[in-house]
Order: structure tokens, then sequence, then C-alpha cells
């Protein structure tokens, strides 16, 4: 992967015209990667994250147009169409950035072709992004952060149940030690591949990290498994929490998961109310007892 | 009462933004929005350390729950950043308010119960008020395309921070006037099913509502992977395997 950066200057070489584009500064790079955490404050289905990408890319666009018309014209191209995934949003943001300089400096660059590269990367970035950040890193960090209450066990009776604080931290460790640095990693990546877009995708290789998630996620479940046997064995020996026997527990833990599996089969989406309709019909079922 | 709902308004806001605006950190996840609002919520000092342990088991049950594998576009339109946070507060509040009229809450579990009740009903409920932004941001994108072309880039600045102060403040009303109406929905209802409420009964609907979850965890994290079940029977194994062996040790 390229980990090749910029070179801005912090300053203009003198022979530059005043009125003319000034170089991009690091400082610019770094407020535009910032600004990309708002990438959709405003998200609407005809220009998706365009507002937002503008937003971003203003730092940039002030530097290299000083002139207010042409610098409204710039801002008007980047509030156009734009989708991809929000963590791989800064090698949209630098590759255009790049050229954007280039064609604020005189090269033959139109409108079109500046567009064209946004599109190019853009889409296949999210369809990248997404199955690997929505689909398994999110769901991954999520039941990383459950098993925290069982790893860390529980606290002293008489002392504060540092879970409430530990096991949030866990998932969010773990789902932003990858992608806070692909985000932080994306604005130079793409400014210094701009030319190559080919090279900044194959670069991400989040197919492989995919897999590795996806076979971690299900041992993990497995162990989830493990230890939610293991927590209703020792509360039906308790005799607590109103498990004992153990087989009073897991008939109807049995009967939630085939319930919930089939209802799920039906509608994959919809949890919620699978959930709500479950509560409701133990609770009419539980009267029995 | 009312410092807490000011602390759990901002924390809704916060969640809101971060899963609207784009920060995509995942503090909007249930299990980070119960824990935190948990940690936020003070239900009186003689509830202080027992409190604490009633939102991760709501956060975690609310994360197993809605949890969704689908791409954000595919899902019905639930808002899952404030539920766990509104889930947590009912709960805690509730145990507060409830525990002197309620003849069992089964060390603790039917408070846990409240909470993903009111978790749920929150996510469908809060999936309509997102509606409101949703329906907002088709406006704004034209009008923000209108401001763009004009070059007038301080104007464009401070409307597309509006529109964010929007997601915060929209998020932190919901989250405030949600966990408002559902504990006093639950304040009001409770006290009614307390001659139904039992040990037993609290234990057979845990015991569903977690089936359920493991069952909505298998969807997200086994249904679809290659070798998914060898991998699960794996992780059974290993956690079976150390269990047996702490439990060894310490025999």
């Amino acid at each position: 992967m390229s980990e090749e950066r910029p070179e801005p200057l912090d300053e203009p070489p003198p022979s530059e015209p005043p009125s003319g584009p000034l170089p991009i500064r690091s400082r610019d790079f770094g407020i535009a990667s910032s600004r990309l955490l708002h990438l959709q404050a405003i998200l609407a289905p005809d220009r998706m994250q365009g507002p937002g990408f503008a937003f971003a890319l203003l730092p940039v666009l002030r530097r290299l147009y000083p002139d207010r018309p042409r610098l409204g014209e710039a801002m008007a191209r980047h509030t156009s169409y734009v989708a991809t995934h929000p963590v791989l949003a800064g090698y949209v943001l630098g590759a255009a950035a790049r050229l954007e300089e280039k064609r604020a400096a005189g090269e033959a660059i139109d409108a079109a072709r500046i567009d064209g590269l946004k599109r190019a990367l853009a889409s296949p970035l999210a369809a990248m992004g997404d199955p690997f950040f929505w689909v398994v890193l999110r769901p991954f960090a999520g039941l990383v952060g459950v098993l925290g209450i069982a790893w860390i066990g529980p606290a002293d009776p008489w002392l504060p149940d540092l879970r409430v604080l530990l096991c949030p931290l866990l998932l969010l460790l773990t789902y932003n030690a990858l992608a806070l640095p692909t985000r932080w990693r994306g604005v130079g990546v793409g400014y210094a591949a701009a030319e190559r877009p080919a090279e900044i995708l194959r670069s991400l290789r989040l197919g492989d990290w995919r897999e590795v998630f996806e076979r971690g996620g299900a041992f993990l479940y497995g162990t989830l498994l493990a230890l939610v046997g293991a927590g209703l064995h020792a509360s039906s020996g308790s005799g607590a929490a109103g498990f004992a026997p153990l087989g009073s527990a897991l008939l109807p833990l049995a009967l939630g998961f085939i319930a919930a599996r089939l209802l799920l089969r039906r509608g994959p989406s919809a949890g919620v109310e699978t959930a709500l309709a479950l509560l409701a019909l133990a609770g009419l079922a539980s009267l029995a007892f | 009462m009312i410092t807490d709902f000011l602390r759990l308004a901002f924390l809704g806001g916060m969640l809101s933004v971060d899963r609207s605006a784009g920060w995509n950190l995942m503090l909007s996840q249930p299990l980070v929005g119960a824990c935190l609002a948990g940690a936020l919520v003070h239900p009186g000092p003689e509830w202080e350390l027992y409190a604490l342990r009633i939102p991760i088991a709501v956060g975690a049950l609310l994360q197993l729950l809605l949890t969704n594998a689908a791409l954000p576009a595919a899902q019905r339109r639930h808002d899952t950043a404030t539920a766990g946070a509104i889930g947590s507060t009912v709960a805690v509040l509730g145990m507060e308010h409830l525990h002197a009229s309620m003849p069992s809450s089964s060390a603790g579990l039917l408070w846990v119960l409240l909470g993903v009740v009111a978790g749920l009903l929150a996510a469908v409920l809060g999936g309509w008020v997102q509606g409101l932004h949703r329906s907002a941001a088709a406006s704004d994108a034209r009008r923000a395309t209108a401001i763009a072309g004009s070059g007038d880039t301080g104007a464009y600045e401070r409307f597309y921070l509006g529109a964010l102060v929007r997601i915060f403040t929209l998020g932190a009303l919901w989250t405030w006037c949600g966990a408002l109406v559902l504990l006093a929905g639950a304040l009001a209802l409770m006290p009614r099913l307390a001659p139904l409420v039992t040990t037993r009964r609290i234990g057979i609907v845990f015991a569903v509502i977690l089936g359920a979850a493991l069952a909505a965890a298998y969807e997200t994290h086994v249904k679809s992977v290659r070798r998914g079940f060898a991998w699960t029977l794996a992780g059974a194994a290993a956690a079976v395997a150390l269990l047996l062996t702490l439990a060894s040790g310490d025999a």
C-alpha cells in the first residue's frame, strides 16, 4: 500500500502572484479530514453526501480559488451526487483535491474529469466499505463489547461496576482501531495516488480483512453461547433469578430462539418487531405458570 | 431528576450526531448508549452500585437484538442510537420509583426487561422522529447547492452547521421526551401488573427474550458466514475448555 504523502508547502513561493491559487497546506488537509466527520449532516437521495463533501473540501478550495466566482463554481461542482462509505470518503476527497489543484494551476482538467474520478472512486469504495464496516466490523465490535461483560467479570459488590464504562470502551476501541486510521490516512493517500485510482482500491485489502472478522464473529458467537450456558447453569445451581431447575430456563430460551429464527427468516430486518412480539407472547404464556 | 434528564438529552444529541451526521465512531451502538446513560443517571445513593449493573444487561440485550447486519439502506427505519440510552434510563429510574410497589424483581431482571421493552419501543418511535430530519434534508440539499453556487462560503458553512445542530437538537429532544413518556407509561402501568409479576414469570420472559437475542445474533454472525457453524463450535469448545480449566484451578 502506498504510504506516499503529499508534501505541501506552508508558505507560497515568492514568485506566485497573490491573486492566484495558494498551495494546499497540511493544515488544510487536517481540517478537511476532520470535517469529513460531518459528511452526512445533509443526506438527501438526489445528492447523497454531495453537500457534506463540498463542506469538507471547502478549506482546500478556498486556497485554490481565492476569487469568489471560481470558488462558487467549484463549490457547486462538489455539491453534486457523491455516495461512498463515510470511513473511506477521505480517499475520494484527497483525489478530488489533487485534480482541483491541477485545474487551479491551469492544467487542462475539466469539471467532467473531476466528477468522473469522484464517481470512479466513490462507488467501488462504497461497495468495499459497506460490507466490511457495516456488515462485519460493526456487529463484531458489538459482540466484543457484549462478551466484555463476562471477560471482565463482576466487580466486588461494594465497589462500582466498572463494566459500565469498560464494555462500551471495548466496543469503541475494537471498531475504531481499524476505522480511525483508515479515515486519517484516506486524504493523504487519495491525494498522492489521484491519477491511479485502481492502486487506491487495491491498497485497501478490505476483502481479506472481511473474511478474518466474519470468522472471528462466528467464533465469538460460539463463546457467547458457552458463557450463556455456563451462566444459566450457575444460576440454576444457586436457585437465583427464577432459573431453578435448569430445564425451566432452557425450554423458554430454546422456544424464544426457534421462534425468533422463524420470524427473522420471514422478515430479516424486523428484529425489533420480532422481539416485541415475542415479549408480548412470552408475557401472556407465562400467565399459565 | 431534571438534571438527570438534561444529561440524558445531551447524551441523546451526541448519539444522534454520531449516527446521522457521519461521525460513525459507534457511540450510537445500543450497548454504548445504555451504559453511558446508566453512568449519567443517578437513581439515588442507595441504588448507586446496584444501578450500574442494570444498564449493562439492558445494553447487552439491545445490542444483540438491534444489531442488523443488513446495509443501512436495506434496514427498517429504527433509531437504534437513542434506544439504548432511553431503555437504560427507564429501567434505572423505573427501579427507583417502582421497587416499593412490585412484589418481586427477581434480582433485578424485572428492571432489565423493563429497559429492553422501553428500548425496543424507543427504537420504533425514534425511527418515526428521525423521519423529520430526513424530510428536511431533501430541501436542505437544494438550498445548500444554491448557496454554494453563489460563492458565499461563510453562508454555506453556517447553513451546513445549522443542519448539524438540528440533528443534535432533534436527538436531544427525542431522547428527553421518549424517556419521559416511556417512564411515565411504566409508572402508570407497572403497579397495575404487580399482582401478575412473580419470580417464575419474570424468569420465563427473560429466558425467551435472551433466546430471541441469541437468534438475532446467530442471523448476524453465523448464518451467512462460510463454515460459520464450524467456527461457532470452535468458539464454544474453546470457551468450555477455558471455563473447565478455570474451575479446576479454583477447586
